[in-house]
């Protein structure tokens, strides 16, 4: 079985180089049976990449422990979902993952425009069989993950595998690689049509209108594996932490980053015909980033605890990804003219410069993240001196920087198209401006001094105004017309202009994020030995230890506290944190337990027993921390929302400036 | 039910072997701590934050840290201490001078190009001089086209 799985990998190899060469040649011989039999290559090597990673987790389901991918991520009593899912446990699978999901989008891509762009189409496969092939290659010959475990010539097997890391045997942790591994990959596609556009000069925006919803889709799944993360490192890890600035975090962070600067941009280009050259170079960048990411989580350049093993394939990738980055600056180089600006910027107040800085301070905070993340190496390889990169430089330069970008996502949609007056942004701003500030006002005589925390909090309401106001205006403009009552309104308006009014949705996701951000300058914690019997304190909490109770399954022991916790005298809820130890890893992990509330969450673990066998307790109280998972949800819906097709099929003219009025022209009737 | 308790005790224990002892952070060591990073190569927390209960980097960090306060030390000689140790990867940010000064300036200097781009940007495109002026006959045509427009809708 191992011998088939290999050769598909091998026979997939070879189509998808086939399908790069019959792709170009057969564009620039004018031969449609080669395009269209590198094509069928396409779906060729969908069909053997799934026979391979058919094969693969049938091998972890039946504990094949010949293979020795299957002994080092698999033991006999895992339970069938987590064998699955160490499936992308180890470099091996989650590379055959990577690829997989890959030649899935190749397929659906090339399936979906059959009829369309045949003139960029051969490019736009190409593109894509590029990356697929430089993948195959990694797991066909350094990486495979069909390698048995030998003594000389004779394939052995070991009598158990070594189990799935324990941190990973968690429901988050099962469908966080793979919605991450949907968003990294999924950036390749609006990349090779931007390739397929910039090759074949393209008139028009036809890569943009056609990649939109790919853009959309997989910045949303992209969206899904950073925060699904975040979501794991609290609930798992013990130190109530959603986000650590990881090397690999910030790895999954930084396309997300470009991603949402590039989604801006495009309605640049779309409405006005503006920033073409801008729009390539964001996409080819989220694109490059997503590559980076992949290589700093897999070559041990940068040390992280998320990394895979290191590996020598480091070096594959920086050729790679040199080789993209020539052509790209080529291509660009060698096509600005076609990507010349359309119309002129009339006002520096208005949506266009709104746009201009959002895309600023969201590539500024996008370098601070990759500068922090590569410094430590930087400094190395300079000085000859290690230096660490910690949390508080991440959070002193990006803590600014994203509270700006709030203030511009308040500022962007009050601003007109083209220009603003004076009066107008009066109108716009008196009243979510008082808001904001009054919120400051409130917020301080309750005695809160925390300089970001008011600032965030002012700004979150500043945001939430103009978010609503608009919403508001336009449902009773539209009530008013038709006799609907505000609900009713309020859908009509949406549905009329899905992409509108769900950006302004995932806006109020990112304000309720900011809040739950914010809510940690309050953060509580004590760590505290305690006898079964006894109580400690923690704010307005008391915590009483009542019991600490054991058992075991087939795939791990556990031991947990069982904890009565009271607020301000009355009972609340009973909690009981747990620690594991697993068998077959000989791992030790806790599962906190947490009791969620939109104000505050209180976080307890059971961290192990002292020197004198006293049960050791980290309790927390996390405010507000709720607030990002309710952004999450929203996040989700306001995106769905902007991939429903809209009831008015909206055109945008492009605006272009004729000419200035002279003085003996007449005045305006 | 004593003896329950001990054995059950005895279980946990077995279950966090190679744990023990708790440490406390205090307001004392936490002032310093959140100068020195943590170096346990797990997290990127400083040694007032790190939460690992047996962080074989964070918890002799502390201890470190208790022993020369009560010899009373000044927090900055602490961590001057820590650094003459462990080489100046042992502070949670890069020092602002020399080569690593560039860690802080990079990320607003970025930003201080992005703005004279877009000033730069914003120039170009609002440039008068290509904007030509407009013949009286072709604004009313325009108006004309806008008024017969507003009147078709309803």
């Amino acid at each position: 079985m191992e011998n088939i799985g290999a050769l598909a990998l091998l026979l997939a190899f070879c189509l998808a180089v086939y399908a790069i060469l019959g792709s170009l040649i057969g564009k620039w011989k004018s031969k449609a049976f080669l395009v269209l039999s590198a094509e069928r290559a396409v779906y060729s090597v969908w069909f053997l990449l799934t026979l391979s990673a058919g094969l693969l987790v049938y091998s972890l389901l039946t504990n094949d422990f010949r293979l020795s991918y299957v002994a080092g991520h698999v033991n006999r009593d895992m339970p069938w979902i987590y064998k699955f899912t160490a499936w992308w446990g180890g470099q091996e699978g989650s590379l055959l993952l990577w690829t997989w999901i890959l030649s899935c989008y190749c397929a659906l891509v090339v399936f979906q425009n059959r009829r369309k762009f045949r003139d960029m189409m051969p490019y736009v496969t190409a593109t894509l069989m590029v990356t697929q092939a430089f993948f195959l290659c990694l797991i066909t010959f350094p990486l495979s993950p069909f390698q048995v475990l030998a003594v000389g010539r004779e394939i052995m097997a070991v009598p158990d595998g070594n189990g799935l890391n324990p941190l990973l045997q968690y429901w988050a942790m099962a469908i966080h690689p793979p919605t991450l591994y949907l968003g990294y990959v999924g950036f390749i596609v609006p990349f090779a049509f931007a390739m397929g556009s910039l090759i074949t000069r393209q008139p028009g925006d036809a890569w943009i209108h056609t990649t939109r919803r790919w853009a959309l889709v997989t910045w949303l799944f992209q969206s899904c594996g950073v925060l699904l993360g975040a979501g794991w490192a609290y609930a798992v890890l013990g130190w109530g932490g959603y986000w650590g600035w990881d090397p690999v975090e910030n790895a999954s962070l930084l396309p997300w980053i470009t991603g949402t600067a590039f989604l801006h941009s495009v309605m640049m280009q779309e409405k006005k015909g503006m920033m073409k050259v801008w729009n390539m170079v964001l996409i080819s960048s989220t694109f490059f980033l997503c590559i980076l990411g992949t290589m700093l989580t897999r070559s041990g350049i940068v040390s992280s605890v998320h990394a895979f093993a290191q590996s020598p394939i480091g070096k594959y990738f920086a050729i790679f990804l040199a080789a993209h980055i020539a052509v790209v600056v080529y291509l660009i180089l060698d096509r600005l003219e076609y990507l010349k600006s359309e119309s002129q910027l009339e006002s520096v107040v208005s949506r266009e410069s709104s746009f201009l800085f959002n895309n600023l301070l969201l590539l500024a905070s996008c370098f601070a993240v990759l500068w922090g993340t590569l410094f430590p190496v930087i400094s190395e390889a300079v000085t000859g001196e290690k230096i660490s990169v910690d949390a508080p430089f991440y959070n002193r330069v990006n803590v600014p920087i994203g509270l700006f970008l709030m203030l511009l996502t308040g500022v962007g949609p009050l601003i007109a198209w083209r220009r603003s007056s004076l009066d107008s942004l009066k109108r716009a701003f008196l009243w979510p401006t008082v808001a904001g500030l009054a919120t400051i006002g409130i917020l301080m005589g309750l005695g809160i001094r925390h300089f970001y925390a008011l600032i965030s909090f002012g700004l979150c309401v500043f945001v939430t105004w103009t978010v609503i106001a608009e919403f508001f205006k336009g449902a009773i403009a539209i009530g008013a017309k038709t006799g609907q009552n505000l609900a009713a309104a309020m859908v009509e308006l949406t549905h009329r202009n899905t992409r509108r009014y769900g950006g302004y949705i995932v806006h109020l996701a990112i304000v309720f994020m900011f809040i739950g951000f914010s809510g940690a300058a309050f953060n509580l914690d004590k760590t505290i030995e305690v006898k079964p019997g006894e109580s400690f304190r923690l704010g307005a909490w008391d915590l009483k230890v009542k019991d600490l109770q054991q058992g075991e399954n087939p795939n791990y022991r556990w031991g947990h506290l069982v904890v009565d916790a009271w607020k301000n005298g009355a009972y609340v809820a009973t909690l009981k944190p747990e620690k594991r130890s697993y068998r077959a890893a000989r791992t030790d992990t806790t599962e906190v337990a947490i009791r969620r509330r939109l104000n505050e969450d209180l976080y307890i673990n059971f961290a192990g027993v002292g020197e004198d066998g006293r049960p050791v307790v980290q309790a927390y109280v996390f405010p507000l921390v709720s607030w990002i998972w309710v952004g999450f949800v929203t996040l989700i819906f306001g995106t769905l929302i902007c991939l429903v097709p809209s009831k008015v099929r909206l055109q945008f003219p492009k605006t272009k400036v004729l000419g200035v009025v002279t003085q003996d022209a007449p005045v305006p009737r | 039910m004593r003896r329950s308790r001990v054995s059950l005790l005895l279980v946990a224990a077995a279950l966090c072997l190679g744990q023990s002892g708790s440490q406390l952070v205090t307001p004392e060591i936490r002032r310093v701590g959140v100068h020195l990073g943590c170096l346990c190569g797990s997290c990127k927390n400083t040694v007032a934050d790190c939460a690992m209960l047996e962080c074989h980097y964070s918890k002799p960090a502390r201890m470190k840290i208790i022993a020369m306060q009560k010899e009373g030390r000044a927090d900055q000689a602490i961590v001057d201490q820590f650094v003459k140790d462990e080489g100046r990867r042992a502070l949670a940010v890069p020092p602002a001078e020399g080569f690593h000064l560039l860690a802080w300036i990079a990320p607003f200097a970025v930003i201080g190009a992005g703005l004279v781009l877009i000033w730069w940007f914003v120039r170009r495109l609002r440039r008068p001089s290509e904007t030509p002026a407009l013949d009286a006959r072709v604004l009313d045509r325009y108006r004309e086209q806008i008024d017969r427009d507003i009147s078709q809708l309803d």
